[in-house]
């Protein structure tokens, strides 16, 4: 928190994703998970999903056009912020105004975390005069947060920690992480491997949840989970699977962790303290909670 | 007018009490209330029971409704006999078997057996589950009808049904607020359709799918919603396929003065909002 009383960081903005094939994913997001494609530049194919003009991009290639875009309080933010990383040890660098560009937003760091996904952290991202309108309806309202897998627990928490983001609760070393009234905006698992692991979308209400669980089986499209209720936060969700693996989750319901300060809670890591409802996930060893 | 005031009871005939016992409890989550020769009572609520399986045939079944007192029965029976139904006046020695005052016994115009009770037991002790299902209560029937056209003006002219919604020429009736206590369902011969318990919540219905689904109860239909009643539903088998629904949030129809029963057509999007579809469940063909 600034002297000032405000946060430094404020949202999950944006996710940039490499795609083997981008068309194949662009139709995935738009015509499947129900996004509005807005724009295409520089090989990125931008799409919204509430105000804000982008807040998903997928680009061709190996990954060097994936991060994810986590929106500062304002650019006296984001010099405090870069104090804050490099003390803490911490690769960070001011965006070019190219970089800019391409992200949208009027000014950024990019950063690594401990296990060394990309995190942009951004001023101004831009936002649209237009609402957002989809060529189905999913029921979106916005982007919601992010699952990241993290190699570094440790290093991972302190990367948070220094952008103000406190820890919500554990299950097992799952970690939910909050930077606003909400549980959490950014959950890190336990991986083999860094990089995204989800990118959750809310939607209106549990009928938007359970009609898009039906449109996915109809269409064959791979649910990993769901649909299903997490227990700490008591956010309902649905995980589906795109090209490349890539996890789009519908979200609802996730409550306000309240005016009352209380320490973060342990949950056994076990199938039922990721699903209250009974759902188990499949193939995605980070959401299986240690079942094979 | 014969006035229903809720429904009561339902009692199954099953040739294996054991089975049904431990699908009652294990699954569905009732509280056996007692055990007698040859009768299992199961509680849902705070009624004494709500359903009573019976050593014998599936096909010997009933359900019984509730009415004022017994001038009341006496003028149903009377009413009935004009039209034509046998009535049966039910002895001693069967109210008591059912736990009610007084009860008349008669067939609905597709051989439904139905009961007429004055005065159906409580119970002092409040219902405690066998399972945590979030069972709140037993709702409603869905029932079996060789001519709905004809049914639906039996129960809404003899009786006091009204028609809350329609889907094809499915009636979904009322006898009081509640959307529905009686769906009649187009079928080749009588019989109860479903049987229907209330669930504290959505967070309940889709547990008891994981729950079922595990143990490899058949999914009938859902978890899904009911564009009609708004209500959030499963429907699964149990005993002598026997079709038992979990569900929540069945819509209230305050205004009686001016509430006009919808047309829905006889489509899948009619029975579920959210896109699951009947499998195996004998949803009527509509010729």
């Amino acid at each position: 928190m600034n002297p000032d009383g405000h946060p430094l960081v404020v949202s999950v903005c944006y996710i940039r994703i490499a795609a083997s094939e981008l068309h194949a994913s662009a139709r995935f997001a738009a015509d499947v998970f129900g996004l509005q494609r807005v724009a295409e530049k520089n090989g990125e194919i931008a799409f919204r999903s509430d105000n804000r003009f982008r807040t998903l991009s997928i680009s061709n290639g190996s990954g060097a056009g994936s991060s994810i875009g986590i929106e500062a309080w304002d650019e006296a933010a984001l010099v405090g912020i870069e104090k804050r990383l490099t003390k803490g040890g911490f690769t960070v660098s001011r965006a070019t105004t190219d970089d800019c560009r391409l992200r949208y937003v009027q000014a950024a760091l990019l950063a690594r975390d401990g296990s060394g996904n990309s995190i942009d952290l951004v001023a101004r991202p831009t936002q649209s005069g237009r609402r957002y309108f989809p060529s189905r309806d999913a029921g979106i309202t916005e982007l919601h947060g992010v699952g990241i897998r993290s190699t570094d627990m440790a290093r991972d928490l302190q990367f948070w920690k220094e952008l103000g983001a406190e820890v919500s609760d554990w299950v097992g070393d799952i970690t939910y992480l909050r930077i606003d009234g909400l549980h959490h905006r950014i959950a890190l698992y336990p991986a083999k491997r860094h990089g995204l692991l989800y990118a959750a979308f809310e939607v209106e209400t549990l009928d938007n949840i359970m009609q898009n669980g039906y449109f996915m089986q109809e269409r064959q499209i791979k649910i990993v989970q769901g649909p299903g209720r997490e227990p700490c936060s008591k956010q309902i969700f649905l995980h589906v699977e795109g090209p490349d693996g890539i996890i789009f989750s519908y979200v609802n319901g996730m409550k306000e962790i309240g005016s009352v300060r209380r320490p973060a809670r342990q949950f056994p890591l076990a199938p039922q303290s990721l699903c209250d409802w009974g759902s188990e996930a499949k193939d995605v060893p980070e959401l299986s909670a240690g079942v094979n | 007018m014969i006035n229903l005031k809720d429904v009561s009871y339902v009692r199954l005939g099953t040739p294996d009490m054991e089975s049904a016992e431990t699908f009652a409890t294990s699954c569905l989550g009732l509280q056996v209330a007692e055990r007698a020769k040859k009768a299992l009572y199961l509680r849902s609520d705070d009624r004494s029971h709500t359903l009573c399986y019976t050593e014998g045939d599936p096909s010997d079944q009933a359900v019984g409704f509730e009415i004022e007192d017994e001038d009341c029965l006496q003028q149903a029976a009377a009413t009935l006999e004009r039209l034509g139904h046998r009535v049966h006046g039910g002895s001693a020695d069967e109210a008591a078997r059912r736990k009610v005052r007084a009860f008349i016994g008669f067939d609905d115009p597709s051989g439904n057996h139905i009961e007429l009770v004055v005065r159906p037991e409580r119970s002092g002790r409040r219902y405690f589950a066998s399972r945590d299902a979030g069972i709140t209560g037993f709702s409603h029937i869905g029932l079996n009808s060789t001519d709905p056209g004809r049914d639906e003006r039996f129960w809404t002219q003899v009786c006091n049904a009204r028609v809350s919604d329609r889907i094809g020429d499915i009636p979904l009736m009322r006898v009081n607020a509640i959307h529905h206590t009686i769906a009649l369902v187009r079928a080749s011969k009588a019989g109860i359709q479903h049987v229907n318990h209330q669930v504290e919540s959505s967070d309940d219905v889709l547990r008891s799918y994981y729950f079922l689904s595990e143990r490899r109860v058949p999914i009938v239909f859902g978890p899904g919603r009911h564009p009609t009643s708004g209500a959030r539903f499963l429907y699964f088998n149990g005993p002598d396929g026997m079709v038992f629904e979990y569900s929540v949030g069945v819509d209230e129809i305050e205004d009686e003065a001016t509430h006009r029963p919808r047309q829905f057509g006889f489509e899948p999007t009619s029975f579920c909002m959210w896109g699951s579809k009947p499998a195996g469940m004998a949803l009527p063909n509509d010729k």
